[in-house]
């Protein structure tokens, strides 16, 4: 890679890698050495085509694609027929104990969803993409979106409550 | 299904409870962003290892200038990214029927439907993003409701295609019943008798047919109790089309028919370059291809698509093999296909070669098939006798016939 380039995809890689990570840790329901090596995944994709990937509009929605179809193809590998971690997410102390409990509520049911309809999750809800566009960030179809997503979202009601705010937070 | 969630109250705070859930999670980003760019180094000098060593890479550096040496880093980059738009539709070989108007769609739904009155007709055509589509207020005398049609493809046998006519189950969204049939050719229908809020706050019925064919066309349909999706009182205690009548609907040939006249893309938004995830994965699909119960593999790329290998073993020595599969090469066919090329009947073109590795250990002979369909679409295979490039021979030949790797190359199922 010509020096030039290298810089701008360390810088990219820079401002990118928080929000890659925080992504992550919502996909991987708060497993984080999961996440990291996601992420870690991710950046070396993305630093094998950079010459392409720079050139895109949205570098950084192009990396966040690749973070999810990294994530989905690491789930496949793992277990076709695996349909959600049931293992406790790992939380981290953010020091002053504030939100916790939201955050485990919200992690772990995230946790009992399986893997795509979190991912259609994350990127509708975290990531604020529309169906088209998770629909293209999955390789899957519109109709096929809407249904994972109302069925993540029932899913979800059933788990937090309807009043999600209520429920979740102390 | 022509609903969309996003803004109920639910939704709304889940958003912001995301948001504020994630902001506690921090790592070493240097730590991260260090060892990201290890990773891509290293899958880089694998890259290049593996295909700059044999014939085959050699070969298209002649016309290309490092098209196999994977994303990034050769020339052809973009063509890549072309290939999100050529690659994946196998249901559109026969030439393109005549577009379908927006007005033709609305018609075509009147006649489909019983006796009635009809207002507030909209639709799309079959040339008009993001496809077609065609919706209208239907009265057959006890009450408005609203009908939509929506048309557009999936990929044949793929998971979306399954998602899309499986029940969702009932712990998830509530419904009063749902159903999934399989008509005569193939078809795949579900019928689902649903609520157009799942929460029932207001206790508006949507009712949706989800009609998949084996070649890929996707129908759906829509029916409510009230004259418009949202935002209108429920004028009848349900939609006017019973199950049957919506399978029916859903099932007839118009709809197809419109579909085929969709231009290619239109039913996707606009290619996006993508680095690996949208071909199929190479190495999986060669192992589905060779020979069953034959070899052993002991190496493969992952699921990377465009460029995979394995190394595979039939008990005489190891051999890796390894695929390119590239959406545009039509601006290097001439370099790569000589005179001498095979043309196949619908206008493939197949070289064949036969040479010593040029990078590989003592005795290491690479062997190639290389086949271009008349849009660009190629598929080269190279099989070198020895367990990697660079490593001595292993055996006499390659394992593989040169039959059986032009058999390999032609399979569709790259093109999936």
């Amino acid at each position: 890679m010509r020096q030039a380039r290298a810089d701008e995809y360390a810088e990219f890689a820079a401002v990118r890698a928080g929000h890659l990570y925080r992504s992550a840790c919502l996909l991987t329901a708060g497993d984080t050495h999961l996440a990291e090596d996601l992420v870690q995944e991710t950046l070396g994709r993305l630093y094998v085509s950079w010459r392409r990937v720079a050139r895109v509009e949205n570098p950084a929605g192009y990396a966040q694609t690749v973070l999810m179809r990294t994530f989905l193809t690491h789930q496949r590998r793992r277990s076709s027929t695996e349909r959600a971690t049931d293992v406790l997410p790992d939380v981290p102390d953010d020091g002053a104990g504030r939100d916790m409990p939201l955050r485990l509520t919200l992690l772990e049911a995230l946790a009992r969803l399986p893997a795509k309809d979190r991912a259609v999750v994350v990127l509708r809800y975290w990531e604020d993409r529309s169906i088209e566009e998770t629909a293209q960030a999955m390789n899957a179809s519109s109709a096929a979106v809407r249904t994972r997503c109302v069925r993540a979202l029932g899913r979800l009601r059933e788990l937090l409550g309807e009043d999600l705010g209520e429920y979740a937070r102390p | 299904m022509p609903f969309d969630q996003h803004g109920t109250p639910f939704e709304e705070r889940l958003s912001a409870d995301l948001r504020q859930a994630v902001d506690a999670f921090d790592t070493d980003r240097l730590a991260l962003v260090t060892a990201g760019e290890l990773r891509g180094r290293r899958r880089l000098l694998l890259r290049r290892r593996a295909a700059v060593a044999g014939g085959v890479a050699s070969l298209a550096l002649v016309g290309v200038g490092g098209a196999l040496l994977g994303p990034g880093t050769g020339s052809s980059a973009h063509r890549d990214g072309a290939s999100v738009g050529t690659g994946r539709h196998t249901a559109t070989a026969a030439p393109t029927p005549s577009p379908v108007s927006g007005d033709q769609m609305i018609r075509t739904l009147e006649g489909l439907l019983p006796k009635g009155r009809f207002s507030k007709a909209e639709a799309r055509g079959t040339n008009d993003r993001p496809g077609p589509y065609v919706q209208l207020v239907y009265d057959d005398g006890k009450g408005a409701a609203a009908i939509s049609v929506g048309l557009g493809r999936v990929e044949p046998g793929s998971d979306e295609a399954r998602a899309t006519t499986e029940c969702p189950r009932k712990v998830f969204v509530h419904y009063d019943a749902c159903s999934t049939t399989r008509l005569t050719g193939g078809s795949v229908v579900m019928v689902l008798q649903g609520y157009e809020y799942p929460d029932r706050r207001v206790d508006t019925k949507w009712w949706s047919a989800e009609l998949v064919t084996p070649e890929g066309h996707h129908v759906s349909v829509s029916e409510w109790n009230a004259a418009a999706e949202k935002g209108a009182p429920i004028s009848r205690a349900e939609p006017p089309l019973s199950a049957a009548q919506l399978r029916k609907l859903a099932a007839a040939g118009a709809w197809r028919d419109a579909i085929d006249a969709m231009p290619p893309d239109t039913h996707k938004p606009a290619p996006q370059p993508t680095a690996t995830a949208d071909s199929v994965a190479i190495a999986p699909t060669l192992s589905s291809l060779l020979p069953k119960g034959v070899f052993k593999v002991s190496e493969d790329s992952g699921d990377d698509s465009g460029y995979g290998y394995l190394v595979l073993d039939d008990g005489k020595g190891k051999n890796f093999v390894q695929v390119n599969v590239q959406a545009d090469m039509s601006d290097a066919e001439g370099d790569l296909f000589g005179s001498d090329a095979e043309v196949l009947a619908d206008g493939t073109k197949v070289a064949t070669h036969q040479v010593p590795s040029e990078k590989g250990g003592a005795g290491a002979v690479m062997w190639t098939v290389d086949t271009i369909r008349t849009d660009g679409r190629r598929v080269v295979i190279g099989e070198l006798n020895s367990g990697a490039p660079n490593e001595d021979a292993t055996r006499k030949t390659p394992a593989l016939t040169m039959g059986q790797l032009r058999e390999i190359a032609l399979s569709p199922k790259w093109w999936l």
